[in-house]
């Protein structure tokens, strides 16, 4: 609480709310005061990023990589090596199935079809992911790497190579209403914390032992954990649909790691029951925006690449000394 | 068996992928013409001893409770350095020494980080992994460098032979290294500390067991053994490629678990993975001889991970753990 009280308090603007919601979060400080400092260069290199229009492309820029680290949280949350890695091709699974089989074989392009079909095909598949690994009981990384595997061999053979394009009200999410998937899944987010599920899923993960002979219904929180993250995967399908504008068989698999290195560095544990929705989203901030500065200074992928790497790796163990030195509660 | 009878409770896991991995082989020689072909087991060995060599590592940090997601990339990166390293003059003896050290070297900073500073080795490996091969992009250029030594190439050849043995030098060499591996987990105190550190961290400390000494010497045992495939690979190909690695990143994870390792830690053996590898291959060539295309074959190697972890990969319940 004190360590991460006068950061919050030193955020500027935009990170008002977060730093709110991060209030006593002291896992979440290094990746908010990295995200301080990349948005005040950003803003200090492209001077167009302050006005309000133009708002809604950066966060549709950022929306999928948010959204599919969000959409990894609940099922690290849940703890005892939950992780869900079948949510990058998840996503991409979704984006084929609303661009190139929905609006563009079948021509169903409306939105109050597409986007029930996106939500319910991640929680489906968020689902199963919650029964192989809670009810099957096979270790989720085995469990979830399965799915993945299915999902992008299936998306590769519905479509081998990029085509197609997004249905125009589709391409807002990724312009003017970007905000709005994201704002949604915050909102569920604030909806689920106000459930008895939530207190029971922050148990489970710090101690499902204990939770069990408490009498709490463990494997059914961790399906819903599961379910939850799906869902979200879902809203990431239709961010990422919009920001692709096409089907693209090839894209999904990459949020994988990008999600889980976002979940790492915003401070969610990846032991469970610490973390939440405001610490994945920063994670997945910090990632983007250090993406788009590196891109503005035309610095080579490949070093870019390893930056992330390094920076990933400083952070977390950042992360650890500061946590040592603050006496630790782990 | 009676070098397993030391593990007791593995036995029974070890065995099933092994009678797996049979029952694949005798499946595929019935539905598949051709599978059972002298050529076609040939090629299968070769395969399944690359993803054998690069889960050996695997294999022991999931032993300690870890994992190591920097596989793939430690392999990138040993075949490029080996090829460039060769390419510019130096002694390949001398190039595998010095890849061998690198490798090692990364493996230990991983086995610090996540020893000393209590990260979880998931995140860990990945970062020091994503490093490792971005760095291996920027020298390289992402394009595929450097050559092999033709020994290096005879020794992987699918083609290749030893006097009147129709297998290349690389199966029998690797048969003798596990055996190596094996008798050191299951016999000498390091093998049985990584055990006792695997199945309770807690415990072992008192049992004076150092355990950051036990991860970093396991982690960079791991990226050793990456560092291997690695070199092998450069032979199997002809030039090296930073990207090589990749489809190891899961193989090495589903090798380990078919093999009835538990990802919890301090239960499986190397024998399971090395079963483990077979069926891996075998199923992929069997799926591929039905006709399947690689995306379809993809997604069923999918359905039968889950299918075979589902029969005797399954984690205690809770309940149980109490």
């Amino acid at each position: 609480m004190t360590a991460a009280a006068p950061i919050a308090g030193s955020t500027p603007a935009r990170s008002h709310g977060i730093g709110a919601l991060l209030a006593g979060r002291r896992e979440s400080a290094p990746a908010l005061v990295i995200l301080v400092v990349l948005l005040i260069v950003d803003l200090w290199l492209n001077r167009a990023w302050m006005l309000p229009d133009s708002w809604g492309t950066i966060i549709g820029l950022a929306g999928p990589t948010m959204a599919a680290a969000i959409a990894s949280m609940p099922a690290i949350m849940a703890g005892r090596g939950g992780i869900d890695v079948s949510i990058g091709p998840l996503m991409g699974f979704i984006n084929i199935i609303l661009v190139k089989v929905l609006a563009g074989d079948l021509g169903i392009d409306q939105p109050w079809v597409l986007v029930p079909v996106a939500l319910a095909i991640g929680a489906l598949v968020g689902l199963l992911n919650g029964l192989l690994s809670a009810v099957l009981r096979i270790q989720p990384i085995v469990a979830t790497l399965g799915t993945y595997l299915v999902l992008s061999g299936v998306t590769l053979s519905l479509l081998p190579a990029p085509e197609g394009a997004a249905p125009a009200w589709l391409k807002t999410l990724a312009g003017p209403y970007s905000i709005v998937p994201l704002a949604g899944m915050a909102a569920i987010w604030l909806l689920a914390k106000r459930l008895t599920v939530y207190d029971w899923l922050m148990a489970c993960g710090s101690d499902d032992r204990a939770c069990f002979t408490a009498g709490v219904p463990v494997t059914g929180v961790r399906v819903f954990a599961y379910t939850l993250g799906g869902l979200f995967a879902g809203a990431g399908g239709l961010l990422l649909s919009a920001l692709l504008g096409s089907a693209d068989p090839n894209v999904g698999p990459t949020f994988t790691l990008v999600a889980i290195s976002g979940v790492a560095l915003g401070g969610v544990s990846l032991a469970g029951g610490r973390g939440g929705f405001a610490a994945a989203a920063l994670g997945a901030a910090v990632i983007f925006l250090l993406q788009s500065t590196l891109t503005y200074f035309n610095v080579s992928s490949f070093l870019l690449h390893t930056l992330y790497g390094v920076i990933l790796v400083a952070s977390v163990s950042l992360n650890a000394l500061t946590g040592r030195i603050a006496g630790g509660s782990r | 068996m009676n070098v397993l009878s030391g593990l007791g409770a593995n036995t029974r896991r070890t065995l099933g992928a092994i009678a797996m991995a049979l029952v694949l082989l005798l499946l595929g020689s019935l539905a598949i013409e051709g599978f059972g072909a002298p050529f076609a087991i040939r090629s299968m060995l070769v395969l399944a001893t690359f993803i054998a060599v690069a889960s050996i590592g695997q294999t022991l940090v999931v032993l300690l409770g870890g994992i190591d997601l920097s596989i793939p990339f430690v392999i990138g990166f040993a075949n490029v350095v080996a090829a460039s390293l060769y390419g510019d003059g130096m002694a390949f003896w001398l190039v595998c020494f010095v890849v061998a050290l690198l490798s090692m070297a990364i493996g230990a900073l991983n086995g610090a980080l996540s020893s000393f500073l209590r990260i979880h080795p998931l995140i860990v490996t990945l970062g020091v992994g994503t490093t490792v091969q971005g760095i291996v992009l920027m020298w390289t250029g992402g394009l595929p460098t450097g050559s092999a030594p033709a020994y290096l190439s005879e020794f992987v050849s699918i083609g290749g032979t030893i006097g009147p043995l129709p297998v290349p030098w690389v199966v029998p060499c690797f048969a003798v290294m596990a055996i190596f591996v094996h008798v050191m987990l299951a016999r000498t105190p390091f093998g049985r500390q990584v055990y006792a550190l695997g199945s309770n961290p807690t415990a072992a400390p008192l049992a004076l067991i150092d355990p950051h000494r036990i991860v970093i010497v396991s982690y960079a045992l791991s990226a050793l053994f990456a560092a291997l495939a690695g070199i092998l690979l450069l032979g199997f190909t002809g030039s090296a490629y930073g990207d090589v690695g990749q489809p190891y990143l899961f193989q090495t994870i589903a090798a380990v678990v078919i093999g009835g390792t538990a990802l919890v830690g301090g239960r499986g053996s190397l024998v399971g993975t090395i079963a483990g590898s077979a069926v891996l291959i075998e199923l992929n060539t069997f799926l591929i001889g039905l006709g399947l295309a690689p995306s379809t074959v993809q997604a069923a190697l999918g359905i039968v991970i889950l299918a075979l972890v589902s029969i005797y990969g399954r984690e205690a319940h809770v309940r149980t753990l109490i």
